[in-house]
């Protein structure tokens, strides 16, 4: 589902000239300092790092490292929601389900190939995924328990999650900039399924409503949490480096500004008792979300975490005799 | 008025005239291939596979719900109330769809067999003296033309091989192959349909077609096919215990609630 339209950007982006500080870091005959010192100058300025580019080992790692967990949520993503495709109540809901959690496995897969670029293979990071020692968004360990669930996550999570994606569209990595512009867009489809499905069931029953409230209450706290604890501006690499471009409350408290009003404006109330624009300090107070909940959860001590994580690691196994044909099979068979 | 999602109860499928009966089983086809299909999303055996795999299932349930809007005109009802509001023996589906998508060689195989006998039915139906059968028909062969080419290109990368990916279709061909005439099991009405130029010619005719589509391919490959002719009954109403969970499932939430709009 990919509008030819929303490729513009990435063409247009391709023209930008060069910057004169891409001579010099790109020149081997350069000392390392001089290098780097052109290169962080490159990207303090705004200027884009592109995969042949010269590149310091911090940059190369502290980039794959980012998108590979972007990849692994992309992927471990689409199982909550994987689980009402088969029970999706309409045969509009039933295409707009399946097509969102396709555009979350397209995501996955332009992910890692922004990834590979930066030298580790697909594989690698999926068996690294499998075996726990890679990491995944916390809001995708945890169970779903109704059809409001649906619309929650794809309202609400997505929307928590475009907030970050929007502000990585300005990344100094340029692949993983431009596959956010193309991701943004399509997130933005799902935003309004979602909202689509929760409009619909508050409209709906008593019991529908209620279905709605029971889903938010549950998602509140990891949605609080999704976004990361508070951290310092001075000492983030990935701010420093402009992998991204804000910090974790910035990015909380956008949310907030956008979604607190939506979210009542719907006859819903949001399970937070200290929850409130501080018109004073122009930022909304919350409860403090619970950060211990949310390390042991993305450790794999979430609720979900370990059945999804052992259900990937079965389906990959009983489906590898596919890859290997695939591998094997010779030219004759195109 | 009935509301949506509602079937009502003195509707039954039997007494839908010949063209109910031609646009039911058509819908019900896509509609049955294209929620077992889903269920490799997310899930395929790599990314590229799981894109493509969920974009087969979406057209397919898009053909259903063509095909469910044209049957909804003609009993006063809504695509919604023909899908999710049926009892499970209203289902009329050829039986090659009632097993679950199993193993990906499955898939391929049912997927192969089931495509290429549409293909053969929608060229019957694409001069249909129903107008509106033969537009949708003229839009639906769009993209089935592209499902057929990546079952087919599945097909023979399989095949070709010698390990155990051809034993698996080997043994999901062996499987199905008796079943996939089911496709063309006869429709009550059948002759009308035949006489008044809805469809070009009688099932019957269209399995011997078929047949000599796919058995040169067959041969050529050496995979088994040995289809047996179709009979009453391949369209049910018994549809066995995986389509009876399949059919619980896709109803659960639909069902869920009386009279709520999902």
């Amino acid at each position: 589902m990919t509008d030819p339209l929303a490729l513009e950007p990435l063409l247009h982006e391709l023209t930008t000239p060069p910057s004169p500080e891409s001579t010099l870091r790109n020149d081997p005959s350069a000392s390392d300092d001089d290098r780097l010192a052109a290169f962080t100058a490159h990207v303090h300025a705004g200027g884009k790092v592109e995969p042949p580019d010269w590149m310091p080992d911090e940059y190369r790692t502290s980039v794959l490292r980012f998108v590979e967990m972007h990849a692994n949520s992309e992927l471990m993503g689409v199982l909550p929601e994987r689980e009402w495709i088969l029970r999706a109540p309409t045969l509009k809901r039933k295409l707009a389900l399946t097509a969102k959690v396709q555009d979350e496995v397209g995501h996955a897969q332009l992910l890692y190939r922004v990834a590979e670029d930066l030298g580790k293979p697909r594989e690698q990071m999926i068996e690294d995924l499998l075996a726990g020692k890679t990491k995944f968004h916390n809001v995708f360990h945890y169970p779903t328990k109704s059809w409001a669930d649906v619309g929650i996550i794809a309202w609400l999570v997505d929307a928590a999650a475009i907030v970050a994606q929007q502000a990585l569209r300005d990344s100094s990595y340029g692949p993983y900039a431009r596959t956010m512009r193309k991701i943004c867009w399509e997130e933005s489809v799902h935003i309004m399924h979602g909202r689509d499905v929760v409009v619909t069931m508050m409209n709906g029953t008593r019991s529908q409503r209620g279905m709605v409230q029971e889903a938010l209450d549950r998602w509140w706290g990891p949605l609080m949490q999704m976004h990361g604890p508070r951290s310092d501006r001075d000492k983030d690499r990935d701010l420093y480096w402009r992998i991204k471009a804000k910090t974790s409350e910035e990015l909380r408290q956008e949310f907030l500004g956008i979604y607190v009003p939506r979210i009542r404006e719907l006859g819903l109330t949001l399970p937070d008792p200290e929850l409130r624009y501080d018109e004073a300090a122009s930022r909304w107070r919350y409860s403090e979300p619970d950060w211990a909940e949310l390390k042991a959860v993305v450790t794999g001590h979430g609720p979900k975490s370990q059945e999804r994580l052992e259900f990937r690691r079965l389906n990959w196994a009983q489906t590898a005799w596919v890859r290997d044909a695939l591998h094997a099979a010779p030219e004759a068979a195109a | 008025m009935t509301l949506p999602g509602a079937w009502p109860a003195e509707l039954t499928v039997d007494a839908l005239p010949p063209l109910g009966q031609l646009l039911l089983s058509l819908a019900d086809d896509e509609f049955v291939i294209g929620f077992w299909d889903s269920e490799w999303t997310g899930i395929a055996p790599m990314l590229e596979e799981d894109v493509a795999m969920s974009s087969l299932a979406q057209d397919e349930i898009g053909h259903a719900r063509l095909f469910y809007d044209e049957l909804a005109r003609l009993t006063a009802t809504d695509a919604d109330a023909i899908a999710f509001g049926r009892p499970m023996g209203d289902f009329r589906h050829a039986r090659l769809l009632d097993h679950p998508r199993t193993d990906w060689a499955f898939t391929v195989a049912r997927r192969y067999l089931y495509e290429t006998a549409d293909a053969v039915r929608l060229e019957a139906l694409v001069a249909s003296s129903n107008a509106p059968v033969a537009e949708g028909v003229a839009k639906i062969r769009r993209e089935e033309r592209y499902h057929l080419m990546h079952v087919d290109a599945w097909l023979r990368r399989l095949a070709v091989g010698q390990g155990e990916g051809r034993a698996k279709l080997d043994d999901a061909l062996r499987r199905l192959g008796p079943e996939a005439s089911s496709v063309f099991a006869p429709l009550p009405g059948e002759e009308e349909l035949v006489r008044d130029g809805v469809i070009a010619a009688s099932l019957a005719d269209l399995y011997g077609t078929w047949t000599g589509v796919v058995g040169p391919v067959m041969r050529e490959l050496r995979l088994p096919f040995d289809p047996i002719p179709p009979t009453t009954g391949g369209r049910g109403p018994d549809h066995g215990p995986d389509f009876a969970w399949l059919w619980t499932e896709f109803t659960s939430v639909a069902r869920s609630e009386q009279g709520a709009r999902w």
